[in-house]
C-alpha cells in the first residue's frame, strides 16, 4: 500500500515524457476470463429458468409489501422479546464455556510455552473443530442433549473453542519473552512464569477476542432456533411457515436491533479493555471510558424486561 | 471471571516515577472492579439458568450412545457420485454465483461507503446505514426468508448469499478505501477529472489488490455458508446432510463432512495463494 506514497514525489525541472501506460498483463485477462467461465458454469448449474429470474424481483417486492407494517404487538404477545434475550443468554453461556476451555488449551498450543509434541496435536484439535460448520454441530448436540437452549449453548461453546484457541495462542506467541525469562532466572516455576510473565501481557487481548467471539455467537444463536436449539430463530422459522410476513418483519427487526446493540456494547468494552492496556494513549482511554459509561447506563433499562 | 477482575486491577499498577529498587505497591482492589466482576458473574449465572445449564451434560455428551452411529463411515454412500459429489458441485455453483455478483455489487457500494470517495454526504450516510443494518441480519435467517419468498432450492440460497457477501465485502473494502492515500484523488480532481474518473484513476489502482484479496476471502466464507444453507432449504450438500440427519445416519454425515473439510482446506490454500500474490 505504501508503494504509491513512495513513488509520488518525483520532482524534476526537465519536462518529462508522458509515461507509457502499463501494458495489460496477460494474467489479468486470463483471471477475468476464468471468473467469467466459472460464473457461467455456476449459473448453469443452479437451474434458474428465465421465468424464475423474471419473477424473482416481483416476488421479493411482494413479500416486502406484505411485511409492512411490522406487527410488533402480535410477536410480543407470543413472547418474542424473551426469545431474543434467550438468544443472548445462549450466546453468552456458549462464549463462557469456550473461554474456560480455550484459555488453558491456548497456552498449550503456543510455541513459547510448550514443546512441539504437545503443541501440534492441540493445534490440530483447533483446526478440526473449526472445520465443522456450527449449525451441523448444533444438530449433533440437539440429538445428544435434546431440544432446547442448552444444546445451542453447548454447540456454540464447543465450536468457539476452535477459533478462540487459535486467536489466543497467536496472541500468546506474540508477547515479549523478557518477563518469563526474568521469572525463570529468579527461580520461578513454569506455571508462575505463565501466570505472572505471560498472562498479564495477553489477558486484555484474549478478553477482547472473547467479546468479539460473543458478537459472532449472538448471530449464530439467533440462527440456531431454526433447528430447534432455542432462541429467536425458531420464531422466524415458524412465522415464515405461517407466511405471516408482518410478524416475520417484526421479529427480524428485533434481531437486527439485538445484534446492533450487542455489537455496540461489546465493541465499546473491547475498545476500553484494549485502550486500558495501552497506557500511552490516555485520550483513547478516556474516550473508551465514556463508552463504558454508556454501556452501563444502556444495560440497566433492558434488565427488567428480560423476564418476559 | 475472577481473572477478569485481576487483570483490570493490573492495568493501573505501574508508576514510572517510582525507583526500580522499591518494590511497587500492590494494586488496590477498587470498588468499580468488584462491581463489574459481580455484574458479569451475576449475568453469567442468570444466563446459565435461562439456557438450562446442566453440569452432567459435560460428561453425558461424550458417553452418549449416539456417537457410535458416527462409525464406521459409510464410504460407499459418500463416494457415490449422485449422493455427495453432485450436490457438492451445486454448493460450489451457489458459492461462485453469489461471490461474483456480490463482489461486483460491492465495488460501487464500497466507494459510496467511504468518506474519501463518496459522491456526496447524503449518499454516504444512507448507504452506510443500510449496509450496517443488512450486515446485522444473520445470514441463515435471510436465507430462510428468501427461500420462502423466491423458491426452495439453489436460487433462493444464492440470492441470500449474494446479499451476505455484498455486505461483508463492502465493509472490508470501504475500510481499505478509507485508508488509501488521498493525494492521487486530489490530483485527479485538481486536473479537472469528473468524480467517477478521478476515483477510477486516483483510488482504484491502490485498493484493487485488497479488493481481489477480500473477494477470495468472501469466496471462502461463501463455500462454508453454502454448505449449511441447504439445511434451511437452500439447496446443495446441506440438503443431503439434513436428509441423513433425520435418519440419524451420522456415519454418512461424518463422511460428507470429511469430504467438505478436505475441499475447504484446498480452497483456503488457493485463496491464501491468491492473497499472497496480489498483496
Amino acid at each position: 500500500m505504501t508503494s504509491t506514497i513512495d513513488a509520488a514525489p518525483v520532482v524534476t525541472d526537465a519536462p518529462q515524457e508522458r509515461p507509457d501506460p502499463p501494458s495489460a498483463r496477460w494474467w489479468r485477462l486470463a483471471a477475468a476470463l476464468g471468473v467469467l467461465i466459472a460464473f457461467i458454469w455456476g449459473v448453469s448449474g443452479l437451474d434458474i429458468g428465465a421465468d424464475a429470474l423474471r419473477r424473482a424481483p416481483g416476488n421479493i417486492w411482494r413479500i416486502i409489501e406484505l411485511s409492512w407494517p411490522p406487527d410488533f404487538p402480535a410477536v410480543l404477545e407470543r413472547g418474542a422479546l424473551g426469545k431474543v434475550f434467550e438468544s443472548v443468554y445462549i450466546a453468552w453461556i456458549g462464549t463462557v464455556i469456550a473461554a474456560v476451555f480455550s484459555l488453558p488449551l491456548a497456552f498449550l498450543a503456543s510455541n513459547n510455552v510448550v514443546p512441539a509434541w504437545i503443541r501440534i496435536p492441540i493445534r490440530q484439535l483447533f483446526i478440526i473443530i473449526r472445520a465443522f460448520p456450527e449449525l451441523i454441530l448444533a444438530t449433533i448436540f440437539l440429538a445428544v442433549v435434546g431440544l432446547g437452549p442448552w444444546a445451542g449453548a453447548l454447540a456454540i461453546g464447543f465450536s468457539s473453542i476452535g477459533t478462540l484457541g487459535k486467536w489466543s495462542s497467536e496472541s500468546i506467541e506474540e508477547v515479549d519473552d523478557g518477563p518469563v525469562e526474568a521469572i525463570q532466572a529468579s527461580g520461578g516455576t513454569w506455571l508462575s512464569g505463565i501466570r505472572w510473565g505471560l498472562l498479564p501481557q495477553v489477558f486484555p487481548t484474549i478478553v477482547a477476542h472473547w467479546l468479539f467471539r460473543f458478537e459472532i455467537n449472538v448471530r449464530a444463536s439467533a440462527i440456531f432456533g431454526l433447528i430447534g436449539a432455542g432462541g429467536i430463530g425458531g420464531e422466524i422459522s415458524s412465522q415464515v411457515q405461517f407466511r405471516n410476513w408482518q410478524n416475520v418483519s417484526a421479529v427480524l427487526i428485533m434481531v437486527v436491533v439485538m445484534v446492533l446493540v450487542i455489537d455496540g456494547i461489546s465493541g465499546a468494552v473491547r475498545r476500553r479493555i484494549l485502550a486500558g492496556s495501552d497506557r500511552g494513549s490516555a485520550e483513547a482511554s478516556t474516550e473508551a471510558l465514556g463508552d463504558l459509561g454508556g454501556f452501563l447506563t444502556r444495560r440497566r433499562p433492558t434488565a427488567p424486561g428480560s423476564d418476559a | 471471571m475472577r481473572l477478569a477482575g485481576m487483570a483490570m486491577a493490573d492495568t493501573d499498577v505501574a508508576d514510572p516515577t517510582v525507583s526500580a529498587t522499591v518494590r511497587p505497591r500492590k494494586p488496590r482492589l477498587r470498588a468499580r472492579t468488584v462491581l463489574i466482576a459481580a455484574g458479569v458473574i451475576a449475568f453469567t449465572v442468570y444466563s446459565a439458568q435461562q439456557s438450562g445449564w446442566e453440569w452432567g451434560s459435560f460428561i453425558t455428551v461424550w458417553t452418549n450412545p449416539l456417537w457410535q452411529r458416527f462409525w464406521p463411515i459409510d464410504w460407499e454412500f459418500v463416494l457415490d457420485r449422485n449422493n455427495v459429489l453432485d450436490p457438492l458441485i451445486e454448493t460450489f455453483q451457489i458459492a461462485i454465483v453469489a461471490t461474483v455478483i456480490g463482489c461486483l455489487l460491492a465495488m460501487p457500494i464500497g466507494f459510496m461507503m467511504s468518506q474519501l470517495t463518496a459522491p456526496n454526504r447524503p449518499t454516504f450516510i444512507i448507504v452506510r446505514s443500510i449496509m450496517n443494518v443488512v450486515r446485522a441480519i444473520p445470514d441463515l435467517l435471510l436465507a430462510v426468508i428468501l427461500v420462502a419468498a423466491v423458491s426452495i432450492g439453489a436460487f433462493g440460497g444464492a440470492i441470500a448469499l449474494t446479499v451476505f457477501s455484498t455486505a461483508v465485502l463492502v465493509k472490508l473494502f470501504s475500510e481499505t478505501i478509507d485508508g488509501a492515500d488521498p493525494r492521487p484523488l486530489e490530483a485527479a480532481l485538481a486536473a479537472g477529472g469528473r468524480h467517477t474518473a478521478a476515483v477510477r484513476a486516483g483510488v482504484l489502482p491502490e485498493v484493487f489488490p485488497a479488493y481481489v484479496a477480500y473477494s477470495a476471502y468472501v469466496f471462502e466464507l461463501n463455500v462454508r455458508a453454502s454448505v449449511v444453507i441447504g439445511l434451511v432449504g437452500g439447496g446443495g450438500i446441506g440438503r443431503v446432510i439434513e436428509a441423513q440427519r433425520q435418519f440419524f445416519r451420522y456415519d454418512r454425515i461424518l463422511g460428507i463432512l470429511i469430504v467438505i473439510f478436505v475441499i475447504v482446506m484446498i480452497i483456503e490454500q488457493i485463496s491464501d495463494a491468491i492473497r499472497r500474490r496480489v498483496l
